[in-house]
């Protein structure tokens, strides 16, 4: 499937280079010398990286063979992240190499978007905010419940974040996943 | 200057566009000009390769009031102006509508140098009369930003793509390859005609104008030819412009967009924010 220029929107995704790209932006531009072209800015789906990119009206980009699918996030087994989609049940693994920066990030049965590229699990989408329990940090300091600094905490997920002087280990707490920032504590 | 387009309802719009309006109107009334009317239904649209008019009836609807107002210079007019509608089809973006309003003056006796001149004052009284401020505006020749020798299918491509997006907040570019000739005269090895842009929209167009028919004709026999080769129609030509085009006195044209000059103005993203679609509108009533 190819899509013409005046196709072109926001969402499509089209393939450049052999590498699957979102498309962020279009706009139609026709100098008052000649002919019409439309310029996009392409995002990677695999890397994030954005291109920009000029057509000529009548070109054509190729539709990318890509496919999310929401998948629970099962057991680590050596270097293999096991997931489970939830309407087919079906059971894929992904190498920790594909997903190293999301890795982190993943507790037992936790949903992400799994992107597949030509049949294959090729990124991961976690969700915006994450609860995890803190497996150690230093103790809290008595009395400081409300401001100070930050201490490092590390996460039974594995991942590790700052969190404020009077958070205990042993509690939860609620990580931002694109800052890998602190929100907050959680009542479990 | 920087209110968003959130905060600036239609209504606002369109008193700003008043006062725009009036502002030119009275520019142009102080500078000798004289407002014209010529028909917008035409027996012959522009004759360029890429401008698609829109058929009525047995006519058009014009692309440019550019042959009417050329031939009432014949007629004697020395400075003219229109403020108008025009349509060209299958041109629709945040820059593109199919229905757009067109500044377009003429003055006989200057040549593009000196239009520079008028259209900067122009626009610094249309910025004045909104109260907002301009960029200061570079004039650049096209040969400083692009190789002259480039096929022109290359030349077009690398400006859209690598030039336009970079060109200062303010610009007017001159002298253009002479295959951009369309109705400008050419001098030496250029076409003598500029463009002016601001903040990467191009916003007028200019011209010293070609005088010579059989120049006019050539160049017209050779748009048509490319468009049959395109699998486009001919259009037909316009016999009456052509017999006056001997009898142009020497001048300058130029065709500047309203509704882009208002979208840069007042800071608004897209062409159709400063445009009246009560059609959409009326949907909810």
């Amino acid at each position: 499937m190819k899509y013409q220029t005046s196709q072109f929107r926001n969402g499509l995704k089209v393939e450049v280079d052999g590498n699957p790209y979102v498309m962020t932006y279009f706009q139609f531009v026709k100098p008052g010398k000649g002919t019409a072209f439309t310029r996009t800015k392409l995002k990677n789906m695999l890397t994030g990286a954005v291109i920009e990119r000029t057509y000529r009206t009548g070109e054509t980009l190729q539709a990318a063979e890509v496919e999310n699918t929401t998948m629970e996030f099962l057991y680590k087994e050596g270097e293999a992240y096991n997931f489970m989609d939830m309407e087919t049940y079906e059971q894929v693994a992904i190498q920790e190499s594909t997903i190293e920066a999301e890795s982190k990030y993943l507790t037992e049965n936790l949903q992400v978007e799994v992107l597949y590229y030509k049949n294959r699990p090729v990124s991961i989408t976690l969700p915006n905010f994450i609860e995890a329990e803190i497996s150690f940090c230093e103790p809290g300091i008595k009395g400081n419940t409300a401001t100070g600094g930050n201490k490092p905490a590390k996460l039974s997920c594995g991942a590790s974040v700052q969190v404020p002087l009077f958070v205990e280990q042993g509690e939860w707490i609620r990580v931002d996943t694109r800052t890998n920032e602190y929100v907050s504590r959680v009542k479990k | 200057m920087s209110m968003s387009l959130a905060s600036k309802n239609k209504s606002t719009i369109i008193r700003q566009k008043s006062v725009l309006l009036h502002a030119i109107r009275t520019w142009f009334w102080e500078n000798g000009y004289l407002e014209v009317q010529t028909p917008i239904l035409v027996p012959s649209p522009a004759m360029e390769e890429h401008l698609e008019a829109l058929p009525c009836r047995e006519r058009w609807l014009h692309t440019s009031p550019e042959f009417a107002m050329k031939r009432l210079l014949t007629m004697g007019m020395c400075r003219i102006y229109q403020i108008v509608p025009c349509f060209r089809d299958e041109e629709v973006g945040v820059h593109h509508s199919r229905e757009f309003s067109m500044l377009e003056w003429y003055r006989v006796g200057i040549g593009t140098a000196d239009l520079m001149n008028e259209t900067e004052a122009l626009l610094q009284t249309c910025a004045d009369a909104l109260g907002v401020s301009l960029p200061t505006i570079q004039r650049i020749r096209t040969s400083e930003l692009l190789d002259p020798k480039l096929s022109p299918e290359d030349w077009l491509f690398t400006w859209v793509d690598q030039i336009e997006p970079r060109l200062p907040r303010g610009a007017i570019v001159f002298d253009y390859p002479q295959w951009a000739s369309a109705l400008s005269r050419i001098r030496g090895q250029y076409a003598d005609r500029f463009e002016l842009y601001i903040d990467g929209i191009e916003l007028a167009n200019a011209f010293y104008e070609e005088r010579e028919a059989q120049e006019v004709r050539h160049r017209w026999e050779k748009n048509n030819n490319a468009r049959i080769e395109a699998g486009k129609n001919p259009h037909p030509i316009d016999h009456h412009f052509l017999d006056a085009v001997d009898r142009l006195p020497r001048c300058s044209g130029i065709a500047l967009g309203l509704d882009r000059l208002l979208m840069v103005l007042l800071n608004v993203s897209a062409i159709s924010h400063t445009q009246l679609e009560l059609e959409e509108d009326s949907h909810d009533a």
